[in-house]
């Protein structure tokens, strides 16, 4: 789907009468592609008060990737990403330092579609009340300085639970999704690192050679882009669809050079078959992603019980299941990763929606209640919650309230199905061990919602 | 199954002709003698050619002379499209039926002799029959000769039968030809005095047809009656059926074997397009205007054009294919001409010796064309 | 290349020598002579659409090419150099003159795939899958994709004879003048096209009026054939509704399934039907539209390969394509059927693999008509017709109608020519696979085993015996 607006302000005339009129301004996301550098240029990297030997760990890290590793701001330097360390910070006093130093630069020196990355800790009961208010203080800073952003940059924060280090794999896998361009449309989002575990891949280019991943709703849309996305970073896909889109289904296949399952998720026995093809055709299976889902929106006053139930059965009953016939199967055992998709709805809500609601917040309490049960094996369960993604679903979406929608984000623009693939290509990586049952929004940082 | 010279013993003068001549100028010669003929024959005289007779002698009326051409050759392309039109394989063996256009022609210039007693149009194909001895190929040189016998009077007209013999050249006159036909022809309405009505020539074939079938063929409700071509007599052509059962036959008194046809289960059906005539007149020659549209079938009484009861015949040669080995004995019967554009219903099956067809109207079940093939 | 000899637990690939033959045996030990088995790994098809349907601009390569691309998809054969496609189809373009190597190229295998067509009316299908199995069987390719399709709404028109005469005399024309006489000699009747006709070139009957002469000659009830259309149509809903085709089948053009199919028919709808066929024939007229099968438009694959090379590909076995009869009647002149040429090369196939038709765990007869299935089953119980025609002593055998077409065929499914024979030979194949899986412990390790019978124009028919893996 064409986004005109987007085209419009960014070419010619229409350019300079929006800048005039002070319209919003989106610009075109620069996504990833092989090849292309981690960070196209210097990464400064600053750190609070108690928090500079994690600064300084952070900077070791990022030299080994090669990267051209700044420690303070020096005039007239472009910067193509920030990485704040504030993992020490005791008092919100501490905060103002870092925070203004960069804040200094943030208009004139960080390049487009540059990228600011925190790194901090969770406030938790246990914590001293100065500890915490820093501590959340963070949150409310990133998801400011996120707002503040243009040219396609982005903030995003990691918080690193205790006894999680900063060269921990999910931090490392993090810090490197949200630096790269691959992290495009995720924006304002703070993700926590649960644990230490998880592995830092042979090839953070192709994390996940060897690996079997098997993509639900694969025959359009996101589905296809996650199995694409996932074929890209090395592993063999099995798609799944119902088989009434069989034809795309195995164009996708063919594509990612996988094969297709013709599958109604909700078929009683469907988590059995989808481990009995993975198996016997691949011989493992360590990735699911449940995208398959459908909307049957209505106000709830006009809802009918079968609009009602059918979203359930699919967008959450069939992961249920299917889920439990993985665990029991006895194949599901090596660092296996579920990664299974919600939404903004399920977060803020959104009206005509109870059912996909339910189903789609369903999905958040699933995978936070799924993960500890797969973690013994080196497994995580976590959870993408799209915002507005162009698809043929929102292409369907009245043009009024699709533009209102498109630009009701921080990037000002809809996402793009590569941009949750991306997200997802993360989470099932052997690097995000580490993140337990999680659920991180690609939004643009959608003005609804936490 | 040699054949004595069926000429009576009057002996026939040869008469070489230069070559096959063309059909279309046959018949518009045979049309203007066939209007005097017919007009003279209509009205009881003898006047024939345009020249009295008193009597007809050994020859029956007819002309004492055999014509014969030599040296015949067969066209490649020509007979390439009769195989294609007929259903034939396009093999250099010619088919019986293509012997028989080669040939015809010199039959047919013999009935347009000024002394020929019956007129050339209009003229109907009662019956054919053709014996086919060794194969012709494509590329032999063929003597042709060609003489008529057996007039004879039928019911509703004159009779008369033209034998044609094909031998490869070389082979002597007195040899057994290679093919050899016999068509018989029904001139409608023709009455000539004297002539014998009761015993037939010695003929390989019997008269067949009821002439007004043939001239009205819409109309339905006329006894039909296709006179003596009952089977067994078929089968055994050298044995004489009994002289009562041909007087039956021919008297239209007993029940006429085409009401008592009863349809068998087809084995094919023949979709014969309006232009089948133009086409088959295309691969024969024969120009026969009944064959070629409706408005010159209706000047001759036909309310549209009909198919050449030859190419139905071939057809269903073609169809026996090649089972019918390289000698046999191909006959049949015309019974009711096939109107085109039309669909007929075709059995063409193997009973005992033979492959025995029959063509008909599907819908009325009112038969067409009967005959068979017998391998030797 | 030769592959090893297969280590086969469950062998009969090979047919022995009818002397050694005992009728009712098990599964036997392959023959001195007997080469390795070849498998049926699985297939897929493209839904059947009717005639003007779906696929209406759809051509032959298109729907090939899909079905060979769902096929790559189901198996992961992207990029794979298979041994060989071999495909066909009954209506074709001359522009087709290379239609399963097109498709090939135009699909995911590998451009490397070598590829020919073949043609044998509609047992072109299952043909393609005799003669792959028999080159896996000696060892000259490992794999294979049989395939067949077929487009009655995109067939082939031909211009008429006079026209493409004057054509090809104008292309060879060299000057104005003869390029003038050429196109002179064309009258506006010329142009009018002509239409492809399926009607037997000898006897110039429709293959259902030739089924009509034979339904006749069989005595076969109108109420007969209405009975086995129906079981038809809801045997393949009834397949369709368990997902029974979730792994045959991918949709093409937004059909998910086959078009034909009307899961909610009955003997009272298929009673209302008009006769079609043998109206003009002095016979009853007792086949419709409903027990015949309508013009359809569809492809079908079917992936055949050895033993070794299905494991290295770690893939799935569904049965072992044992031994085929083709059989040919004279209906020419009127002896059998046209469509009874299964009722012939059945005998002589269980007779040479020593089997009965008892031995049959399913039996597939391709239901061209309904008509057709019922006279081949009468033929076969009719005591004078199996001493006079097939030599036998007696009756042949009554095939349990429990066991006949058990996921329905074409007269639900429809009928594109070439693709009916992939469509049960892979139909077939999953069904033994699914009851040698369910087998009763009690029965032991038994051979369950498919008999399929697919008639032709041209009083053809191949038939097949196929045995689960």
């Amino acid at each position: 789907m064409t986004d005109t607006y987007l085209n419009l302000v960014n070419t010619g005339l229409t350019k300079k009468l929006a800048k005039k009129l002070g319209l919003p301004r989106p610009v075109p996301l620069v996504r990833w592609k092989p090849g292309q550098p981690l960070v196209a240029g210097p990464v400064l990297v600053v750190g609070s008060e108690h928090s500079e030997k994690d600064a300084d760990a952070v900077a070791t890290t990022l030299l080994e990737w090669d990267l051209d590793v700044r420690r303070t701001v020096e005039p007239g330097q472009r910067y193509a990403g920030v990485v704040v360390v504030l993992t020490g910070i005791q008092h919100p006093d501490e905060l103002g330092g870092p925070v203004l130093s960069v804040g200094g630069m943030l208009r004139e020196q960080l390049a487009p579609a540059g990228r600011v990355v925190t790194l901090s800790r969770p406030a938790v009961a246990d914590d001293a009340p100065a500890v915490a208010a820093a501590r959340q203080g963070v949150d409310g800073i990133l998801r400011s300085l996120a707002k503040e952003l243009r040219g396609g940059s982005t903030g995003n924060g990691i918080v690193l639970s205790d006894g999680v280090g900063v060269g921990a794999p999910s931090v490392l896998g993090a810090l490197r999704f949200f630096l790269s361009t691959r992290s495009a449309f995720v924006d304002g989002q703070l993700l926590t690192v649960d644990s230490p575990a998880g592995s830092v891949p042979q090839d953070w280019e192709r994390p996940l050679v060897g690996r079997v991943a098997v993509v639900t709703g694969a025959a359009r849309g996101i589905g296809a882009a996650i199995a694409e996305t996932l074929a890209r970073d090395g592993a063999t896909v099995v798609v799944v669809d119902v088989p009434a889109a069989g034809e795309s289904l195995a164009q996708v296949a063919n594509r990612v050079r996988g094969t297709a399952l013709q599958l109604d998720i909700t078929a009683p026995d469907a988590g059995e078959r989808i481990v009995e093809h993975a198996v016997k055709r691949h011989g493992r299976i360590d990735v699911v992603v449940h995208n398959a889902g459908i909307l049957r929106d209505k106000l709830l006053a006009n809802m009918k019980r079968d609009r009602w139930d059918s979203v359930i059965a699919v967008n959450i009953a069939a992961q249920l299941r299917i889920n439990e016939q993985l665990l029991t199967s006895g194949e599901f055992t090596h660092e296996p990763r579920i990664v299974s998709l919600a939404s903004t709805s399920g977060i803020a809500g959104n009206r005509g929606q109870t059912n996909y609601g339910a189903s789609k917040a369903g999905v958040i309490g699933m995978v936070r209640a799924t993960a500890p049960l797969l973690t013994a094996f080196g497994g995580t369960a976590n959870a993408v919650a799209p915002g507005f993604i162009e698809t043929d679903m929102t292409a369907r979406i009245p043009r009024v309230p699709r533009e209102v929608a498109r630009r009701a984000s921080s990037l000002q623009q809809g996402g793009k199905p590569v941009d949750v693939a991306e997200t997802v290509a993360f989470l099932v990586s052997p690097a995000a061990g580490g993140i337990v049952g999680r659920t991180l929004r690609v939004c643009g940082q959608n003005l609804v919602g936490q | 199954m040699g054949r004595a010279e069926p000429s009576g013993g009057r002996p026939l003068v040869e008469v070489a002709l230069p070559g096959v001549p063309g059909l279309g100028g046959l018949y518009a010669r045979g049309l203007a003698a066939s209007a005097r003929k017919a007009v003279g024959a209509r009205v009881g005289a003898l006047g024939i050619g345009g020249r009295a007779r008193g009597a007809f002698g050994a020859g029956g009326g007819l002309p004492d002379v055999a014509y014969l051409v030599r040296d015949v050759r067969a066209d490649a392309e020509r007979l390439t499209e009769y195989q294609h039109l007929l259903g034939e394989s396009a093999s250099d063996v010619l088919p019986a039926g293509f012997v028989h256009v080669l040939a015809f022609p010199v039959a047919t210039a013999l009935m347009t002799r000024a002394d020929f007693p019956l007129p050339l149009l209009g003229m109907v194909h009662l019956a054919n029959r053709v014996e086919q001895r060794r194969p012709v190929t494509l590329g032999d040189t063929l003597d042709v000769r060609a003489h008529a016998r057996g007039l004879r009077a039928h019911r509703s007209g004159t009779q008369v039968e033209l034998v044609t013999e094909v031998r490869v050249s070389g082979t002597g006159a007195d040899s057994v030809p290679a093919w050899r036909g016999v068509s018989t022809y029904l001139a409608r309405g023709v009455r000539i005095a004297g002539l014998d009505t009761s015993t037939p020539d010695v003929s390989d074939v019997s008269d067949v047809s009821d002439v007004s079938d043939v001239s009205d063929v819409s109309d339905d409700a006329r006894s039909r009656d296709r006179g003596g071509s009952d089977t067994s007599r078929e089968r055994a052509p050298t044995s004489h059926v009994s002289d009562e059962a041909r007087v039956g036959d021919r008297g239209g008194s007993d029940t006429s074997r085409r009401s008592a046809f009863e349809p068998p289960l087809p084995t094919g059906q023949w979709r014969l397009a309006a232009d089948v005539g133009r086409r088959y007149a295309g691969v024969s020659g024969d120009v026969n205007p009944i064959h070629l549209s409706a408005p010159t079938a209706r000047t001759l009484g036909f309310p549209r054009a009909i198919a050449h009861g030859m190419y139905t015949a071939s057809r269903a040669l073609a169809t026996v294919g090649a089972a019918r080995t390289d000698a046999f004995t191909w006959s049949v019967e015309f019974a009711k001409p096939v109107l085109l554009p039309g669909t007929v219903a075709v059995r063409v099956a193997e009973e005992r010796d033979r492959f025995e067809y029959a063509v008909w109207n599907g819908r009325s079940g009112k038969l067409h064309l009967t005959g068979d093939v017998v391998p030797h | 290349m030769a592959a090893p000899r297969t280590n086969s637990t469950t062998p009969s690939g090979a047919p022995r020598p009818a002397t050694a033959a005992t009728p009712g045996t098990t599964a036997g030990v392959p023959g001195p002579l007997a080469p390795r088995r070849a498998v049926v790994v699985g297939g897929n098809r493209i839904p059947f659409a009717r005639a003007g349907g779906a696929y209406v601009r759809a051509s032959n390569q298109d729907m090939l090419t899909a079905a060979i691309d769902g096929l790559v998809a189901r198996f992961g054969l992207q990029g794979e150099r298979i041994g060989e496609v071999a495909a066909g189809a009954v209506l074709k373009h001359s522009r087709d003159f290379n239609l399963a190597r097109e498709s090939v190229l135009g699909s995911a295998l590998s451009p490397e795939t070598p590829a020919y067509d073949l043609q044998q009316a509609c047992a072109t299908g299952i043909e393609a899958v005799v003669q792959l199995t028999n080159k896996i069987r000696l060892g000259q390719i490992e794999s294979g994709i049989a395939g067949g399709v077929d487009s009655t709404s995109d067939a082939p028109i031909a211009v008429s004879d006079r026209l493409r005469r004057a054509l090809l005399d104008l292309s060879r024309a060299r000057t104005t003048g003869a390029k003038l006489a050429a196109v002179a000699k064309l009258r506006p009747k010329d142009l009018a096209p002509a239409a492809p006709r399926t009607n037997e070139p000898r006897t110039g009957l429709s293959m259902g009026e030739h089924q009509a002469l034979t339904t006749a000659q069989w005595n076969i009830t109108r109420e007969a054939q209405d009975e086995l259309a129906l079981a038809s149509h809801q045997r393949l809903a009834a397949a369709y509704d368990a997902g029974f085709f979730d792994d045959l089948v991918t949709p093409f053009r937004g059909l998910p399934k086959d078009q034909n199919l009307r899961a909610d028919t009955s003997l009272e709808k298929l009673a209302k039907l008009r006769p079609t066929f043998g109206l003009g024939l002095s016979t009853p007229a007792t086949m419709t539209a409903g027990n015949s099968t309508p013009l359809t438009d569809g492809a079908s694959t079917v992936l055949v390969a050895s033993d070794e090379w299905a494991a290295a590909h770690d893939l799935p076995v569904l049965a072992t394509f044992v031994d085929a009869e083709a059989a040919a009647v004279d209906f020419v002149h009127g002896k059998d059927g046209l469509l009874m040429g299964g009722a012939f090369a059945v005998p002589r196939l269980l007779a040479r693999n020593g089997l009965t038709l008892d031995d049959f765990d399913i039996v597939e007869i391709h239901e061209a008509f309904a008509a057709t299935v019922l006279s081949t089953l009468a033929a076969w119980e009719d005591e004078e017709f199996c001493r006079a025609r097939l030599g036998l002593e007696g009756a042949f055998g009554k095939v349990d109608r429990d066991r006949l077409n058990v996921h329905g065929s074409s007269l639900a499914a429809g009928h594109p020519f070439a693709a009916t024979g992939g469509r049960i030979v892979a139909t077939a194949a999953k069904i033994l696979a699914e009851k040698k899986a369910a087998l009763d412990p009690s029965e032991g390790d038994r051979p369950v085993r498919a008999l399929i019978s697919i008639c032709a124009a041209g009083g053809l028919a191949v038939t097949a015996i196929l045995e689960a893996a």
